[in-house]
């Protein structure tokens, strides 16, 4: 079996893998391969007709197979090696990490690299995970498998459609449903507020006259062979169905958009700590994870609500494993040191890392802890001393989401430092809701005082911050 | 055809049967009738609710010297079955199609593919029928895969004799068809000290059927062998002998080295009537067209009793009662080990309860519950069934990560009222035999109720003659998860197609697709592919996969991907085409 010996492999050629690539070959990397499972590159946007995508990095409305064109179409005047139709099957970690990779074209092949980047995105919530009750006919898809069979299949999954789900992939299917022909009936949310973002809400349902139904879901779906039909019910505040409030609604149809899961197969292989929170590794300011030299990306991190972030999180990680290979160019790490590839910790005890492959200063990690009304930020842990030595035009990027809606927030970042406590970063949000990521950068010169801990709060007015 | 004496010992019996509906408090008002005739208990009337139906023949069952009941009676509150399956429709005969055959077996579940098989040693034409469009569709794909060792059964009953028997040759059986098997044994718990102290009376049981090494524990030999039982558990019993095995892929095995060996199979081929002559069978008739015969072998599963009908005189009724199950993801279930179970006098009367056991494939699975249903397809899992398996386990294993569900599903078991296996010739059709009433420890007999099947074909005077150059061996096509290395860049260099991945859970490739396709009992549904690849059994149950194993379908058996289908007729994928300029 062959091996090809690389400076840096990127698992997938979604928008995370292909920035991530093109940063790295940029900031000087030589040898930079992508292996892709599907026959191109752009994962997951291919599939992704309808417009919105761009707004942010580029300031203009692009569909997704165009916004993946943006960075797929810089890959081989970069000089970015790609390895199409080719599954990674397994990350084996080490002084050199190993790659195993099957596809047809490249048949099983080892790439052996210092540095790999993990961005293969995520997978959606079934309805097993949901555990909907009744028969288990066909006509049951998740929202983003329909989008493949419409968009690039060609194929129609049924007549009349419920959405179980208002996540972003279910109320973009209920738009493209209808134009399809397909007699989408309504959607469904368990919860009492949405889960997609305010503008899909208005662009997708609204203006098609599609209902949504909130506190409401479905309790049965009825078969045995092709769906005839569910039963939906309003449920109370602990999301449980109210007897008496059952209905049936007639569909052949049942998609179900109920959330993603980052996909980190490879990564727990790898023996990365992942945090039981975003389901994604941990990972610091330039987005490696407890094992040196493994990076990781986009929606394998934690499920970004836009692209444009998750090309931003690419970026971050292509330039941080160029930062990585040039210390370990320097000697300022151990190549092949015993245990180089670090010990998996606890998520929740980032402070408490071993990184034998480190033989520079030891390395203090300042712990990011999210504080009032946040369910989260990433990265969950910095170097504060690497990146206070950054230049301003590098920011650290952390990226949060709040538990509750609200409206006009302030959004504060908090270090702890021997002299006290100092406001990192601020801003405030006009509303900020769950489904909705907050970004906020921390400006290098900011961390300089000797920041040991970070801490998030995200204070709101009120309101629910449903800003329609 | 009864003679004197026996009509004079059915008219003894009817009257005590009469005398036992007449007096239950729970069934006395609905004046039900009892008729009995060559010891088969028939039972009329209309009564409210479907459990009291099932109550009745229960009933009607208790007395010493029913051999068998036939519940016609109706629920008034029971709407009539909406999901009982409309038989596959009329079609052509399928290419193979045989006008006559020396044998005839109904239904390609475990039981029907493992007398196939039984019979494939022989020089005879050799005909399975099965309704569904894959092997193992009723029961045989919705079981927990237990390889019951036989301690619970009466000692006596054809349950516990075929049950011993069967775990016995479960060996030997799974090594010939390259099917995977474990045996790791099972841990009955109890509860209560009352329940502890009955353990060495079960062991008695035990020893009277024939189960080896049954072993009675107390509590803290328990906890040192099972370090995840609860610390309620007051003792155990452990039989060493109870496996695992993959329900569908013993079925599939079966049939395959059936085939291999010259029966014939032909999948969605209903059996709608048997022509009876002068007491005997002599064919089925099919919605493809009639086959002469001059054996019929009944293992219909859930239909048994339909099959039996169609000789004019009804011999058993079955009852399907459903049981659910819930799997884990492999990644959560821990490192494989013993079943798990509970024991104690308040166990349900008809089910052993289940159990928390590692399937073949590392997945950890609970289950099943019992519940009798009116509908023969009601396969639906409900939110109470799954509280109820989940709740009973958790109780079992406390601290189990019990969010880590990725499944739940639910089968019928094709029950009698009498309880017990009904394997005998039909006293109405000579040349008819009855394998029925198959349900749990079905899976674990089948290899003994094959062998008693022949039997009952020798005393029924067939002529066995062994065929020359029976291969008893079948292998497993490659399957590239958990292959070496080595192995695997060996098999790609061969076949690239084993290179190409398209069940990233499940590390299933195109190849795998392909061969299951090709097989000697082809698959041609999403689900069939998903039996023998695994294609879709992971974490995103299929959402990756879905669409390229219906392209590779498409390709294969030559039709437009929208005439793929999950599991057969009426389970369409696709209503269409998208509008003309889809992206293709």
């Amino acid at each position: 079996m062959k091996t090809h010996e690389r400076d840096l492999i990127v698992i997938g050629g979604g928008p995370a893998g292909l920035a991530a690539a093109l940063a790295a070959r940029e900031a000087g990397v030589p040898r930079v391969t992508v292996v892709e499972r599907d026959h191109e590159l752009g994962g997951i946007l291919q599939q992704c007709i309808h417009d919105g995508f761009g707004n942010f990095l580029f300031r203009e409305r692009l569909t997704g197979p165009e916004y993946a064109a943006r960075f797929a179409g810089r890959i081989p005047e970069a000089g970015v090696e790609t390895v199409l139709d080719a599954m990674a099957l397994e990350v084996r970690p080490g002084p050199e990490h190993e790659v195993l990779v099957s596809g047809a074209e490249s048949g099983l092949v080892t790439f052996r690299a210092p540095a790999v980047i993990l961005a293969m995105g995520c997978r959606e919530r079934t309805r097993a995970q949901l555990l909907i009750p009744g028969h288990r006919p066909a006509g049951v898809f998740t929202a983003g498998t329909v989008q493949r069979y419409v968009n690039i299949e060609g194929l129609r999954p049924g007549r009349r459609a419920v959405i179980l789900g208002s996540g972003d992939i279910g109320l973009i299917m209920a738009r493209r449903l209808t134009l399809e022909g397909v007699e989408v009936e309504g959607v469904y949310e368990i919860m009492p507020h949405p889960g997609g973002l305010t503008r899909n809400i208005v662009q997708c349902l609204d203006d098609y006259g599609i209902p949504l139904h909130l506190s409401t879901t479905i309790t049965f779906i009825h078969g045995p062979k092709r769906v005839q039909g569910v039963t939906v019910a309003r449920v109370d505040a602990d999301r449980r169905p109210i007897p008496g409030t059952e209905r049936h609604v007639d569909c052949d149809t049942v998609v179900i958009s109920a959330g993603l899961i980052p996909e980190n197969e490879l990564s727990r292989g790898a023996g990365v700590a992942l945090d039981p929170v975003t389901r994604g590794p941990v990972v610091d300011d330039r987005l490696e994870t407890t094992v040196p030299g493994l990076f990781a990306c986009g929606n394998v991190v934690h499920v970004h609500d836009l692209v444009d972030y998750v090309s931003m999180g690419g970026t971050i990680a292509g330039r941080g494993a160029a930062e990585y290979l040039a210390e370990r160019a320097a000697g300022r790490t151990a190549a092949g040191g015993a245990g180089a590839a670090g010990e998996p910790v606890v998520a929740g005890e980032p402070g408490a890392v071993a990184e034998p492959g480190v033989v520079d200063a030891k390395r203090e990690w300042c712990p990011v802890e999210p504080g009032e009304n946040v369910a989260y930020v990433v990265p969950q842990r910095i170097d504060a001393r690497r990146a206070a030595g950054r230049p301003q035009d590098r920011p650290v990027q952390f990226f949060l989401r709040v538990r509750e809606p609200g409206r006009s927030a302030d959004v504060t970042m908090t270090g702890r430092s021997p002299g006290g406590d100092v406001v990192l970063a601020h801003r405030r949000e006009r509303a900020v809701r769950p489904p909705e990521m907050v970004a906020v950068k921390v400006r290098p010169d900011s961390l300089a005082p000797g920041v040991t801990a970070i801490r998030a709060d995200v204070r709101a007015k009120g309101g629910d911050g449903d800003g329609r | 055809m009864a003679t004197d004496p026996s009509r004079a010992a059915d008219e003894a019996l009817r009257l005590e049967v009469q005398a036992d509906l007449d007096a239950s408090p729970e069934l006395s008002r609905y004046r039900l009738r009892a008729a009995v005739d060559d010891g088969v208990v028939t039972v009329v009337g209309e009564v409210e609710t479907w459990d009291e139906v099932v109550a009745a023949g229960y009933l009607a069952a208790e007395r010493r010297g029913v051999r068998e009941v036939v519940n016609a009676i109706r629920a008034a509150r029971v709407p009539p079955p909406v999901l009982e399956a409309a038989w596959p429709a009329p079609g052509p005969p399928l290419p193979g199609w045989v006008a006559q055959a020396d044998v005839v077996v109904i239904g390609a579940g475990v039981i029907g593919a493992a007398i196939a098989r039984e019979l494939s040693r022989y020089r005879l034409t050799v005909v399975v029928l099965e309704r569904s469009s894959d092997v193992a569709c009723g029961a045989s794909k919705a079981n927990n895969g237990m390889v019951h060792p036989g301690i619970d059964p009466e000692p006596g009953s054809l349950k516990a004799i075929l049950n011993v028997r069967g775990n016995a040759l479960f060996e030997g059986v799974c090594r010939e068809l390259d099917v995977p098997f474990t045996r790791d044994g099972f841990y009955g718990l109890t509860l209560t000290p009352e329940d502890a102290a009955i353990l060495p009376l079960l062991k008695a049981r035990g020893d009277v059927n024939g189960v080896p090494g049954v072993e009675v524990l107390d509590r803290e030999e328990l906890l040192r062998r099972v370090p995840g039982a609860t610390p309620r558990a007051t003792g155990a019993f452990f039989c060493p002998t109870a496996g695992m095995t993959s329900p569908y892929k013993l079925t599939l095995a079966y049939a395959e080295n059936a085939v291999a060996n010259g029966v014939r199979l032909f999948l969605e081929t209903a059996v709608v009537g048997l022509d009876v002559e002068g007491g005997r069978v002599t064919g089925v008739r099919t919605n493809r067209g009639p086959i002469a015969a001059r054996w019929v072998i009944s293992a219909a599963g859930i239909y048994a009793d339909r099959v039996s009908a169609m000789t004019g005189h009804q011999e058993f009724t079955i009852h399907p009662r459903r049981g659910a199950l819930v799997i884990f993801d492999h990644q959560e279930s821990g490192p494989a080990g013993a079943s798990v179970g509970w024991f104690g006098l308040g166990m349900p009367k008809h089910s052993k309860g289940g159990g928390a056991m590692f399937t073949v494939d590392g997945n950890m699975e609970w289950g099943p519950d019992a519940e009798e249903v009116p509908d023969r397809e009601d396969t639906a899992v409900t939110t109470e069934a799954v509280g109820q398996v989940v709740d009973k386990f958790s109780g079992l294993l406390p601290e189990f990560p019990r969010n880590a569900v990725i499944a739940a599903f639910a089968g019928l078991r094709a029950a009698t009222y009498k309880e017990d296996f009904h394997i005998a010739p039909s006293r109405r059709a000579g040349g008819l035999i009855h394998v029925a009433g198959i349900q749990s420890p079905g899976l674990a007999s089948a290899p003994a109720v094959a062998e008693m099947v022949l039997d009952l074909l020798r005393a029924e005077g067939i002529l066995l003659i062994e065929r020359d150059g029976w291969q008893p061996r079948r292998t497993e096509p490659p399957h590239v998860a958990g292959l070496p290395q080595g192995a695997l860049a060996e098999l790609v260099e061969r076949d690239p197609a084993y290179g190409r991945i398209v069940c990233r859970c499940e590390t299933v490739s195109e190849a795998e697709v392909r061969a299951a396709i090709r097989g000697l009992v082809p698959a041609t549904t999403v689900d069939a592919v998903k039996r023998r690849t695994r294609a879709g059994m992971g974490r995103c149950q299929g959402g990756f996969c879905g669409p390229r194993v219906a392209a590779i379908l498409a390709e294969e058996l030559g039709r437009p991907t929208t005439a793929i289908t999950k599991e057969g007729p009426g389970s369409w994928l696709f209503a269409g085409r998208t509008r003309e300029g889809g992206l293709t």
